[in-house]
C-alpha cells in the first residue's frame, strides 16, 4: 500500500513537472541566436526609416531660399519659424531643401549660392565624414521616449550617418562641377549661430546636379 | 452702554486672533508631503550638486525632502527604495546605479503609485519612471572626438578611461567619441579601461597606462573625476605638458583646469538645471498632472579655454 502512495506520489510530482518544468536547457548557439533576434538592428532600421520614412518625408522641408534671406535679416525670426529645438539647449536643426548653383568645391563640402545673383557660399554640403545626430534628430520622425535603451537611439544616428556617406556622397561628388544647378535637401545643426548661419553646413539626404 | 460695546469689540478681536493663530498653527504643524532624491553616489562632486540641488528644489516647492545615498551599489539602492516606499514619500528623483539593475527598484515604487523621475543616468526602460530627464552624452563625446582629433592630430596612441560598464552613459560617451575617433585609422588606441567614474580609480589606471605606453598623446575620460585622476597620473610622471586630457561632466575643478590650460576641454551636462527639472516634474505629478515624456534628452556643451569663462558653478554663468 505503501509502495502504490509513493508511486503515485512520483508519477503527480513527474507529471506537474513535465508540464511546468523547472528549467530549460538551452544549447549555447540558440541562446545567442535568441539573443540576436532581440538585438536591436540599428543598420536595417535605419535602412527602412530612410525609404519608408526619411525620404517620403522631404517635401515637408523648409525652403532654402526663404530661410537664408530671413537668417540674414532676423536670425531669431528664422529659428522660431523654421527650426526643430534639441530639448532646450543651445543647438537646434533646420530641415531644408532648395536650388542653387555650385561655387566652391573642396575635399569636405560643397559650397552653393541659393540667392538669385548671389555668388556668396550659403549653403555648404557636408561631402567629408558625416558625425552627429543631425540626420536623427532635425527631422523629428524619431522620438528617444520610444527607445529602452538610448544606446540603439544613438546607433540610429550612426547608421543614417553611413547611409549618406555610402548612398549618397560619392554620387555627389563625382556629378559636382562648379557652375552647375544642384538641388538639394538635407539636416542642419547648428551648434553655434556665430559659424553655423552662414553657410548653413547641410548633411544631404538627397541631391541631383543638373 | 458705551464700555459694553467696546468690551464686546476687544472679545470678538481677541476671539478672531486666537483663532488665526490656531489656524496658522495648524498649518504649520501639519506634515509637508515629502520627496526622496536617491543619488548613485556621494562620492562625487557632481553627483553631491545633482543630490543637493534636488533637495533644494524640492524644499523651495513646499516639501520635505531627504538625499538617499545608494554608494554605487544596487543593493544598497534596493534598501533605499524599500525604506521610500514603507516611510510615506509622495515621489523619488532618481539617478540611477544600474541601467537594467535599477528597473526592479523602479518598477517597485510604481506599483504602490510613488512617481521615480530618473535624473542623468537612464534605466533601460520606457515604463517604469514617469520621466527620465538625462543627458546627451552620444552628442556631447561626438563633439569632444571632433575636438580631439583636431588637438591631438589624425595620428598617434591614445587611452580611454570608461566609467563604471553597467552604466549606459559610459557606453553612449565611449561610442560618441568613438563614432569620431575610428575614422581616423592612424589614432590607434593602445588602453581602454574602466576607472569607475572614480578619481583615485582614474590616478591609478593612468599610472598603469603610462608605464605601458609611455608615448601616448592623448587620453579621453568618460567623466571629470577620471580627467582630474589621469591629470594627477600625469603630473607625477612629467607628461603633463605631452599628453591632451579630456574629461566629461563640467565639474568645477576641471572647469577651473581648463582655463588654467591643464585639461583640454568637458562636456558640461548642466546637472543643476536637470535636478531643478526633476523636482519640478515630482511637483506637477503630486498636483495632477500625468502626460510627461518618457525621456528628455538635455544637451551637453562642448567646455575649451577659448569659452570656458561662459561656463562655472556647474552650468552656464
Amino acid at each position: 500500500m505503501r509502495a502504490v502512495r509513493w508511486f503515485i506520489a512520483i508519477v503527480v510530482i513527474a507529471g506537474v513537472c513535465w508540464l511546468f518544468p523547472l528549467f530549460h536547457v538551452v544549447t549555447l548557439k540558440t541562446a545567442a541566436a535568441e539573443k540576436a533576434a532581440v538585438t536591436f538592428n540599428a543598420t536595417l532600421f535605419a535602412e527602412t526609416l530612410w525609404t519608408n520614412q526619411l525620404v517620403p518625408a522631404l517635401p515637408k522641408c523648409s525652403p532654402a531660399e526663404a530661410l537664408i534671406a530671413l537668417i540674414q535679416t532676423d536670425p531669431a525670426a528664422a529659428k522660431k519659424k523654421y527650426s526643430r529645438g534639441a530639448g532646450g539647449g543651445d543647438s537646434y536643426f533646420y530641415f531644408v531643401a532648395g536650388t542653387g548653383r555650385i561655387i566652391a568645391i573642396s575635399d569636405d563640402e560643397i559650397s552653393i549660392a541659393v540667392t538669385a545673383g548671389s555668388t556668396n557660399a550659403e549653403i555648404s554640403l557636408q561631402t567629408g565624414l558625416i558625425f552627429g545626430n543631425a540626420l536623427r534628430d532635425g527631422t523629428g520622425l524619431l522620438s528617444p521616449s520610444d527607445y529602452p535603451n538610448s544606446q540603439d537611439f544613438n546607433d540610429i544616428s550612426a547608421a543614417l550617418n553611413h547611409i549618406v556617406e555610402t548612398g549618397v556622397l560619392p554620387k555627389l561628388r563625382e556629378q559636382a562641377k562648379v557652375g552647375a544647378k544642384i538641388s538639394f535637401a538635407g539636416c542642419v545643426e547648428v551648434d553655434d549661430e556665430s559659424s553655423g548661419l552662414r553657410p548653413l553646413k547641410v548633411i544631404p539626404i538627397q541631391t541631383e546636379v543638373q | 452702554m458705551k464700555t459694553n460695546w467696546l468690551k464686546l469689540a476687544l472679545a470678538v478681536l481677541l476671539v478672531t486672533a486666537a483663532m488665526l493663530f490656531t489656524q496658522t498653527s495648524a498649518a504649520q504643524s501639519a506634515p509637508k508631503d515629502k520627496i526622496a532624491v536617491v543619488v548613485s553616489t556621494l562620492n562625487n562632486p557632481w553627483f553631491v550638486v545633482l543630490g543637493e540641488t534636488a533637495k533644494a528644489r524640492a524644499i523651495e516647492l513646499g516639501y520635505d525632502a531627504t538625499i538617499f545615498d545608494s554608494q554605487n551599489d544596487t543593493a544598497k539602492e534596493a534598501a533605499n527604495f524599500e525604506n521610500i516606499i514603507a516611510s510615506g514619500y509622495k515621489a523619488i528623483l532618481f539617478n540611477p546605479t544600474d541601467a537594467n539593475g535599477s528597473i526592479a527598484n523602479v518598477l517597485k515604487a510604481k506599483a504602490v503609485g510613488i512617481p521615480v523621475f530618473c535624473i542623468d543616468r537612464e534605466i533601460n526602460s520606457t515604463n517604469a519612471a514617469t520621466a527620465q530627464m538625462l543627458s546627451d552624452s552620444y552628442s556631447g563625446c561626438v563633439k569632444l572626438g571632433q575636438l580631439f582629433v583636431k588637438t591631438v592630430g589624425k595620428e598617434g596612441e591614445y587611452a580611454e578611461l570608461l566609467g563604471i560598464v553597467g552604466d549606459n552613459n559610459t557606453w553612449n560617451r565611449s561610442k560618441g567619441f568613438h563614432s569620431v575617433v575610428d575614422r581616423y585609422p592612424g589614432l590607434k588606441m593602445v588602453a581602454q579601461q574602466s576607472g569607475e567614474f572614480d578619481r583615485a580609480k582614474g590616478l591609478e589606471v593612468m599610472e598603469s597606462i603610462l608605464q605601458a605606453h609611455p608615448n601616448i598623446k592623448g587620453v579621453f575620460c568618460g567623466n571629470d573625476s577620471m580627467a582630474m585622476g589621469a591629470y594627477q597620473a600625469l603630473v607625477a610622471a612629467g607628461k603633463d605638458k605631452d599628453v591632451k586630457v579630456f574629461g566629461f561632466d563640467g565639474a568645477d575643478d576641471v572647469v577651473k583646469s581648463i582655463a588654467e590650460g591643464k585639461i583640454v576641454a568637458t562636456g558640461m551636462q548642466f546637472p543643476k538645471k536637470m535636478a531643478q527639472q526633476s523636482a519640478e516634474f515630482a511637483d506637477e505629478y503630486i498636483k495632477g498632472k500625468r502626460d510627461f515624456a518618457q525621456k528628455i534628452a538635455v544637451p551637453v556643451e562642448v567646455v575649451t579655454k577659448e569659452n570656458v569663462g561662459k561656463y562655472g558653478d556647474y552650468g552656464k554663468k
